[in-house]
């Protein structure tokens, strides 16, 4: 889990308020579908991939 | 062994002169030292050097905590008493104490054996006894209540200086990588943490080891986060329940320090929900347990996919949305094409064929009476001058061979002729022909 996590449902709402806009073209919004459609794929793997790690810092440092 | 000392210096000690204020001693004549060295130093030489020695400022005006025993509560008013120190075995240590009626004056309570105090005073030697002991200017509760005070003003001067306010306080980042635990490494509270972020989001944990209670345990706790706050984006402070005397050094200012300095925002769970330390003000969110500090900091991940799954929808529904929208055009658009203007010119030219069509039948039809009528008459005309109309007027035509007779010439004797009359025919024979007679 990263900041890009976030970036990209960031990336997704907008892709969607693209999308929704009026003045957004069939084709363009047919382009944004696609993007948005992989930003899920993408932020679906994140989530599967999250793993647990323990690491424990020195005392003496 | 043999001391030996310059006579200078012997002269310079003031001998006990605050020991007797109640009892002054008799006036002690400051003996001549022998230079010889084979020469001994009297008890009282050797006595005014330790109390030379102990009146040094590590002993005197101090602060002291202990408990009491051995209180006496003198007729006079002093006060004469110990203060120890329980510890395992080795460690326990006791000092004497007095404390003079004009001091002891003062006292806001009464204090009694195994009451744990706090003195102030100066380390001092009774020469008769041949005893140090501490002289006690002042003395207070210690323990909860004297250190309830000293939290009560670290929380006003801590607070004079800004540590607390709400506009420092920073948001914590919605998706951690790795998450800082400043906690001791054995127990409940690391072990209920890990479980809760394993359950909800496992990201990495960095565990910064430190001791939550005890002596030095605040210096250690403000090292560890220190050491740990480089590491991460977000740090969990978090010990477990117990008294307020365990959980005091999270009152420390050294610990609300480090809270405060830290880079990035902390997260406190410190005791049970109703014991809030100073470091939980100085923390940028207060969590009521361990668990609940974990869930602050890392998202669940079931939340997560939730809120995924939502989007995917949005973003499926949108882009169905805006071919919806499209054909929506589409069909505006169709019905553009044909505008009224369109259909209503198309009406007028309609209508102006029709008009035209109507002027010309109608144009037509008066016409063919007018010819009718002109027809009518030229046949009645034509009809008065017909031959038939000249024979009903009594003529009739004589035709010799189908060949109208128009002379009598054409005509001899025998000729058999026919007589046409307008309303019949006869045949007849000719008798005589005579001419007219100028021809």
């Amino acid at each position: 889990m990263t900041e890009t996590y976030e970036e990209k449902i960031e990336q997704l709402r907008l892709i969607i308020a693209k999308i929704e806009d009026g003045g957004t073209s069939l084709d363009e919004s047919m382009k944004l579908y696609e993007q948005g459609a992989a930003l899920v794929k993408q932020c679906e793997t994140l989530l599967a991939g999250a793993e647990e790690k323990i690491t424990t810092l020195s005392r003496d440092v | 062994m043999i001391i030996l000392i310059d006579k200078r210096f012997v002269h310079n000690i003031s001998f006990m002169d605050w020991f007797y204020r109640t009892e002054p001693p008799e006036a002690q004549e400051p003996k001549e030292l022998s230079v010889l060295p084979d020469i001994p130093l009297t008890v009282g030489e050797v006595s005014g050097i330790i109390e030379r020695l102990l009146d040094d400022r590590q002993l005197q005006e101090i602060r002291v905590q202990g408990e009491v025993t051995n209180y006496k509560h003198h007729a006079r008013g002093h006060r004469y008493f110990s203060l120890s120190e329980k510890g395992g075995g080795s460690m326990a240590a006791v000092i004497k104490c007095v404390m003079w009626r004009s001091d002891a004056e003062r006292l806001s309570f009464e204090p009694e054996d195994g009451l744990e105090v706090i003195i102030t005073g100066s380390v001092r030697v009774y020469p008769p006894h041949g005893a140090y002991q501490i002289q006690v200017k002042e003395m207070t509760r210690g323990g909860a209540g004297e250190k309830y005070l000293l939290v009560e003003r670290w929380r006003k001067e801590l607070a004079a200086e800004g540590w607390f306010a709400i506009e420092r306080k920073r948001p914590l980042p919605s998706f951690p990588t790795r998450v800082g635990v400043v906690t001791s490494e054995t127990g409940a509270v690391i072990h209920d943490i890990r479980t809760v972020i394993a359950r909800r989001y496992p990201v990495e944990i960095v565990i910064s080891p430190t001791a939550v209670q005890g002596e030095d345990a605040h210096r250690e706790i403000a090292r560890a986060i220190e050491r740990v706050a480089g590491h991460v984006d977000v740090v969990i402070v978090a010990r477990g329940g117990g008294s307020f005397e365990d959980l005091f050094p999270f009152n420390h200012p050294d610990v609300v320090r480090a809270i405060a300095a830290c880079p990035v925002p902390v997260v406190s769970a410190i005791g049970h929900e109703v014991d809030v330390t100073l470091a939980d003000l100085a923390a940028d969110m207060r969590a009521p347990t361990p668990s609940a500090a974990a869930e602050l900091v890392v998202p669940d991940r079931k939340d997560l996919r939730l809120a995924l799954r939502d989007l995917r929808c949005q973003l499926g529904g949108a882009l169905l949305s805006r071919v919806s929208r499209a054909q929506d055009d589409i069909a505006a658009l169709r019905d553009r094409l044909r505008p009224q203007r369109f259909c209503r010119k198309i009406g007028e030219k309609r209508q102006a064929t029709v008009d035209l069509s109507d002027r010309l039948e109608r144009s037509f039809s008066t016409r063919i009476e007018r010819d009718r009528l002109m027809l009518a008459e030229m046949k009645t005309a034509l009809e008065g001058r017909s031959p038939r109309a000249v024979l009903a007027r009594g003529y009739c035509v004589v035709e010799k061979d189908g060949i109208v007779v128009k002379s009598v010439d054409a005509l001899r004797e025998d000729d058999r002729l026919n007589l046409r009359f307008y309303d019949g025919r006869s045949r007849v024979v000719v008798e005589r022909v005579d001419h007219d007679g100028n021809l």
